[in-house]
């Protein structure tokens, strides 16, 4: 990186003090008096850098330390060791200077005016975050362009549907313009349109201010689509820091390839094909499944078998009408890494301890 | 310094903002305002008139009746004040640490005691205010009281002081939802001590006079401030430290909300 990170993070924990509750009104009452505590590292030792204009998924089971790791980035928790900067600030140091020049949505709850319309929060966050009639007016123009917001904007939040609420929590959070934008779950719950006006939404944004996301999502399509770096975070742990493309090169284990026969008249010919591939050299690193009664999907490791190879058994085996060859889905990939997989590569995670 | 005054008036100007777009939020909700404003009329309705009953039957040794309806008329001046602002203080607790809208205020650039203060207000609780003053008036009337302009504004005062005073008892008993996790809160029995200040403190046991004064102070709210106006000869000197008094309180609490909030940041609960 030649310029200097817009976000550093280094050395970042945060560890929280719970205890166990006893179940029952006794037990309450034990609670009361006596806890036993136990110290979860919610985040351990995370280092990461970001730039300007960058967008970053960052993904991980729940519970992993997401949340916790936003929170620090945005001011709300103070961090147990390790040092934030971001845009200049130390965020919970400096936290109503700092949070002006952020953007925030959290998925699962909004930050409009709950039963008033919605033009009336806009207007209201305009006057908290100082800006200009112009700029609100220019940036109104914008953000209905992209995310059609002109139909609503008269409607009370809770008349709305989740999928406009988020759009209008999203216009909340850049009506002043912030240089960084945190995101957590932007796409949840929504349906496909929904998820897709958010997604042309973030990289207009992205283009046009350069504005450095960092997202949260459970939905691999919102980094396959946006981002081309990802951590991922297992256990308050980073397991993965670097380009999407590259964590897939390395593990992608499997292909499978989705072949529909031309009519039922082909069963004998596939069973034939079934039992062929039995003896197939790389035993064990393919297999077929039929999914209905003229779809197949084989699956096989890439590594041993070319695809090119397979499909030329399969054309001179069974007649075909249609071919789909697809990569392992990203989901799973990540599944085997939060398994203890070696994702390997990406930026090494410095093991630097005060 | 100079940075603390241009944030003083940023929040100053942005508290219209904030009132007014409560009042939308009320405005949409017609009929549900005028239940509550009606409900609250009505009790203070009961109030007055058990208060009446009770002074016809009991004699307040020293005090006439009229000054004690000055007393009781200025006592919902603070009261009213108190009641439109202390929304939010019960409710913090269970809407803003335990659901977590406590999250959204800090990632706005605004101090945290001030949205939480000013996101609603029990506006009917301004009907307070206004039986307060009419009572207030009817009873100087037959006191054959002269309201010369220093009491007026020394009225505005002591009724303002009074309603911080409230506000900071509550307040700081709404900072213990930052380290104790409960959906009621602290505040009830507080609550009932609240009437004590339509009495005469006089009439007490020096105990609860010393409670009411120097520990709860809500003697400074109501009592000590209409003694001065009444121009009654006890406790004259006391007025004096209402502004203190409220200062102190106020500091206090505000206090506690820092180290509350330090405690919010590092566990996020």
């Amino acid at each position: 990186m030649s310029s200097a990170p817009l976000i550093s993070v280094k050395n970042l924990s945060k560890h929280f003090r719970t205890f166990k509750r006893r179940e029952g009104i006794l037990g309450g009452l034990v609670n009361l008096f006596h806890r036993d505590y136990q110290t979860l590292k919610a985040v351990e030792n995370v280092n990461f850098e970001i730039a300007q204009g960058e967008m970053v998924g960052y993904i991980g089971p729940n519970g992993a330390g997401k949340s916790t790791t936003i929170k620090m980035l945005t001011g709300i928790l103070v961090p147990t060791s390790g040092e934030i900067f971001s845009n200049g600030f130390v965020p919970f140091r400096q936290r109503a200077d700092y949070v002006k020049t952020i953007g925030v949505v959290f998925g699962q709850r909004t930050q409009l005016w709950w039963d008033i319309a919605v033009i009336e929060s806009f207007k209201l966050l305009r006057r908290i975050y100082d800006v200009s009639q112009r700029d609100f007016d220019a940036r109104m123009e914008l953000f209905d362009q992209v995310l059609a917001l002109r139909d609503f904007l008269h409607t009370p939040v809770r008349k709305l549907s989740l999928g406009q609420r988020m759009r209008c929590d999203l216009a909340a959070a850049l009506l002043h313009n912030p240089p960084i934008l945190f995101l957590d779950e932007p796409t949840i719950g929504l349906d496909v349109v929904a998820k897709d006006h958010i997604r042309q939404f973030l990289k207009v944004i992205n283009a046009q201010y350069k504005t450095t996301i960092l997202l949260t999502t459970h939905d691999l399509d919102d980094i396959e689509e946006l981002c081309r770096r990802i951590m991922i975070i297992d256990r308050g742990t980073l397991l993965f820091d670097g380009p999407l493309a590259g964590l897939k090169e390395r593990l992608l284990r499997t292909k499978q390839i989705k072949f529909i026969l031309r009519d039922g008249e082909q069963a004998p010919r596939l069973a034939a094909f079934e039992k062929s591939l039995a003896a197939y050299p790389a035993n064990g690193a393919l297999r077929l499944e039929r999914l209905d009664e003229l779809t197949c999907r084989i699956i096989f490791d890439r590594k041993l078998i070319s695809s090119a190879d397979l499909i030329r058994q399969i054309l001179a085996a069974v007649e075909v009408r249609d071919f789909l060859i697809e990569d392992e889905p990203i989901e799973e990939i990540i599944k085997r890494i939060y398994a203890g997989e070696d994702p390997g590569g990406g930026i090494p995670v410095p093991a630097a301890q005060p | 310094m100079r940075n603390f005054f241009s944030q003083f008036r940023r929040h100053a100007l942005l508290l219209g903002d904030y009132f007014a777009q409560y009042t939308k939020v009320r405005v949409s909700y017609r009929g549900d305002f005028f239940v509550a404003l009606f409900t609250s009329l009505s009790g203070t309705v009961f109030q007055f008139f058990f208060y009446w009953f009770l002074l016809k039957r009991v004699d307040f040794p020293h005090w006439r009746k009229e000054e004690l309806f000055f007393l009781w008329g200025f006592a919902l001046i603070p009261f009213g004040v108190f009641n439109v602002l202390s929304l939010n203080l019960y409710e913090f607790g269970s809407i803003y640490i335990m659901e977590g809208k406590f999250d959204r205020v800090l990632l706005r650039p605004l101090s945290s005691l001030f949205q939480v203060l000013f996101e609603s207000f029990r506006i009917e609780s301004l009907h307070e205010v206004v039986t307060g003053l009419v009572i207030l008036i009817w009873a100087s009337r037959h006191l054959g009281y002269h309201w010369t302009l220093l009491d007026v504004a020394l009225l505005a005062f002591f009724g303002l002081c009074g309603g911080v005073i409230y506000i900071s008892v509550f307040l700081f008993l709404t900072t213990f939802s930052f380290w104790f996790e409960d959906r009621i809160g602290l505040h009830p029995p507080f609550w009932n001590l609240l009437a004590f200040g339509r009495y005469p403190l006089s009439i007490y046991s020096s105990y609860i006079r010393f409670l009411l004064s120097w520990i709860i102070p809500f003697g400074f709210a109501t009592f000590y401030p209409s003694v001065r106006l009444l121009g009654r000869p006890e406790f004259r000197s006391y007025a004096a430290l209402v502004p203190l008094v409220a200062a102190a309180s106020f500091a206090v609490a505000a206090f506690s909300w820092r180290i509350g909030l330090r405690r919010y940041s590092s566990t996020g609960s």
